[in-house]
């Protein structure tokens, strides 16, 4: 069906006004990427001024490398999503040039410079996420496609899960088991791809098999429960989130697939009982993996007694995550300013912890700043689903969105105290390549259904 | 260069205010997300005062489009207890309100009926939600589905509160707009 001949109009009433306003949409982004390139830009400067007390125009290049990628992205839209959802790239910009300012900054602490630094590093990688979500927008031009490799995409998924357990391709770093390496300069999480095939897997599937998840079951406490024998799903995916808990010793991972699962299923069944179900279920295991599982031990008593000298002194004790808490505590309420504070002290500054140094430098109200832009734009992927007309679209996005929250809520609930600390990267920010690929593809993904969704013939009353 | 205390407080503030503006602009371009599209003023002429009666039927229909729709309401009682299917059913006609006479095809997919710029057909009057109803198709057949609305969705003049079958050429009616399935 093109585009011009979707709706028949009668010559009687004049022709039917399609509520197309591309432009519109394309040059408020424009708007919004342009100044999100300016927070970026000085964001860099701010830190060259706090930290070495002048202007390095040298690496200025690393701000303009980032924009004129963004840049390109939004003319790629232009021509092959024009109806897309305005605001996913510009909040997406910041939040990758703030992270690439902060990982800067603690180069710059840790006298790290030239071609070989992290934020170097975090550019380019950052470069290679904008490029594949180019190819995403370019080769996906209709997410209905995904719905038809849905079980491969659950292969993948799980193959990608368990390829670092792989004898001499996997490499365990700092404990958990979630990294390849090929040759010594690069490693890569391909668990954080795995999160997007799984995604779509689990949206495709719970479209074909909800039914039967949904309409029987007995009523307990007013709730219906499924049967037994319809446990199956639910059952297989907390295998797989445990087996990630004890063989790669990744609490987060794990916690993030059962998640993801969890609400897609409530999504696709509307029935509170699964999440009844499986946060019980999660518990449980996360009880016994506790008792029987060391370092899920230490996790928890590194959370509940975070304070305590012997905790902070043992080895493996909570020293990083108190360091992490001190540097907060000095960032106050408007922060030290970039490139003033000392956030280098904390291990991993640049990564796990990358909330913990913004909230040093750049205080509460920066730190507010930067969730209320994740808020934004997991609302934007809420909104996507909620508008989508199938139902395939609609589980995607709010899968995607929800993701990228989760992911959120794990890794700073862990850096403030709030839940135990787990390894994972902050979406978009830490430094980190495969999270920064795996989360521009999503960012690609929600622009094309977004699309798809604006795109469908159209009325006005 | 020497940068003094001054200067870079006042540029962290600078850029925390930056920050804030910027998501603020977000927030006041996704306006219409928290309050809802703004409301077009109906034009009097355009709705005579019949047209908000809640046994819509064929009557209501505005002068200007009855010219148009007449052949064809003459033609449905013959097939008035038929359901809307999606293989005998290829096009909503709407038969009265502002855009009376003007028809919309139906593919598979669902049919969003709101006033949010993103339901598919978008009725911006006082008297529609901005999520007001949907027609859907459930084991190929047309289903009429309130999503909630305040003032309710209307097939053949009763309200409809659960999930509808439609019959052919019956009488939709949300707002000041009503609108019929044909083959």
């Amino acid at each position: 069906m093109s585009k011009a001949s979707a709706l028949s109009a009668q010559p009687a009433t004049g022709p039917v006004r399609r509520l197309h306003l591309p432009q519109k949409l394309r040059n408020l982004e424009l708007f919004l990427v342009l100044i999100a390139c300016f927070i970026n830009a000085s964001a860099v400067v701010l830190v060259q001024l706090g930290a070495l007390g002048e202007l390095d125009p040298t690496l200025m290049l690393l701000g303009a490398g980032l924009s004129v990628l963004v840049i390109s992205l939004h003319v790629v839209l232009r021509f092959v999503a024009r109806d897309a959802d305005p605001f996913i790239l510009p909040i997406a910009t910041v939040l990758n040039g703030i992270g690439i300012a902060m990982i800067y900054r603690i180069d710059i602490a840790n006298k790290q410079g030239g071609w070989e630094s992290a934020a170097v590093r975090q550019t380019v990688w950052s470069a290679l996420a904008i490029f594949s979500a180019i190819v995403v927008l370019l080769v996906i031009r209709n997410h209905r496609v995904l719905f038809r490799y849905t079980y491969i995409a659950g292969l993948v998924g799980v193959l990608l899960l368990f390829l670092p357990l792989i004898p001499g391709l996997g490499q365990e770093i700092s404990g958990a088991r979630v990294w390849i390496h090929f040759g010594s300069f690069a490693t890569f999480q391909p668990g954080e791809i795995a999160k997007i095939a799984l995604a779509v897997f689990f949206a495709g599937y719970l479209v074909r098999n909800r039914d039967s998840l949904s309409m029987v079951g007995k009523k307990i406490f007013g709730a219906r429960f499924p049967r037994f024998r319809d446990l199956g799903p639910i059952l297989v995916v907390w295998a797989l989130s445990m087996s990630v808990i004890i063989f790669q010793r990744d609490l987060g991972t794990a916690l993030l697939y059962f998640g993801l699962f969890l609400v897609m299923l409530y999504l696709a069944t509307g029935r509170l009982s699964w999440v009844i179900l499986g946060l019980g279920l999660f518990l449980g295991g996360a009880v016994i993996a506790s008792q029987t599982l060391n370092y899920v031990n230490g996790r928890f008593t590194n959370w509940l007694d975070a304070l305590n000298p012997d905790v902070y002194n043992a080895k493996g004790g909570s020293f990083q995550l108190v360091q992490g808490l001190f540097g907060l505590a000095k960032g106050g309420l408007l922060g030290t300013g970039w490139g003033q504070g000392r956030p280098e002290i904390t291990p991993v500054p640049q990564s796990d912890y990358i909330i913990a140094s913004l909230g040093e430098e750049l205080g509460l109200a920066g730190l507010f700043a930067i969730l209320a832009l994740y808020l934004l734009f997991v609302a934007r992927g809420f909104r996507i689903g909620f508008a989508g007309q199938d139902d395939f679209g609609k589980l995607l996005a709010v899968g995607l969105a929800f993701v990228v929250a989760l992911q959120c809520f794990i890794v700073i609930g862990g850096v403030t105290r709030v839940i135990p600390l787990t390894g994972l990267t902050t979406p978009f920010l830490a430094a980190g390549g495969s999270s920064l690929v795996a989360n521009w593809i999503i960012a690609a993904l929600l622009l094309r259904l977004s699309d798809t969704v604006r795109n469908q013939p159209r009325l006005v009353v | 260069m020497n940068v003094s205390e001054l200067t870079l407080l006042v540029l962290r503030f600078g850029f925390l205010l930056l920050l804030w503006m910027f998501i603020f602009g977000i927030v006041y371009a996704l306006r219409s997300d928290l309050f809802g599209q703004r409301v077009r003023k109906l034009k009097t002429d355009a709705t005579p005062a019949p047209a908000f009666s809640l046994s819509a039927v064929p009557a209501a229909v505005p002068a200007a489009a009855a010219a148009f729709t007449a052949p064809v309401a003459r033609a449905s009682p013959a097939t008035d207890s038929d359901l809307a299917t999606a293989h005998n059913t290829t096009r909503l006609i709407i038969t009265s309100g502002p855009k009376a006479g003007t028809e919309f095809p139906l593919g598979t997919d669902t049919i969003t009926i709101g006033r949010s710029s993103d339901s598919s057909l978008v009725i911006r009057d006082d008297y529609t939600s901005t999520h007001h109803a949907r027609l859907m198709l459930w084991n190929d057949e047309w289903m009429l589905q309130d999503l909630d609305s305040t003032n309710g969705t209307f097939l053949a003049g009763s309200r409809v509160t659960v999930p509808t079958k439609i019959p052919l050429n019956a009488t939709v009616k949300i707002g000041a707009t009503s609108f019929e399935l044909r083959r």
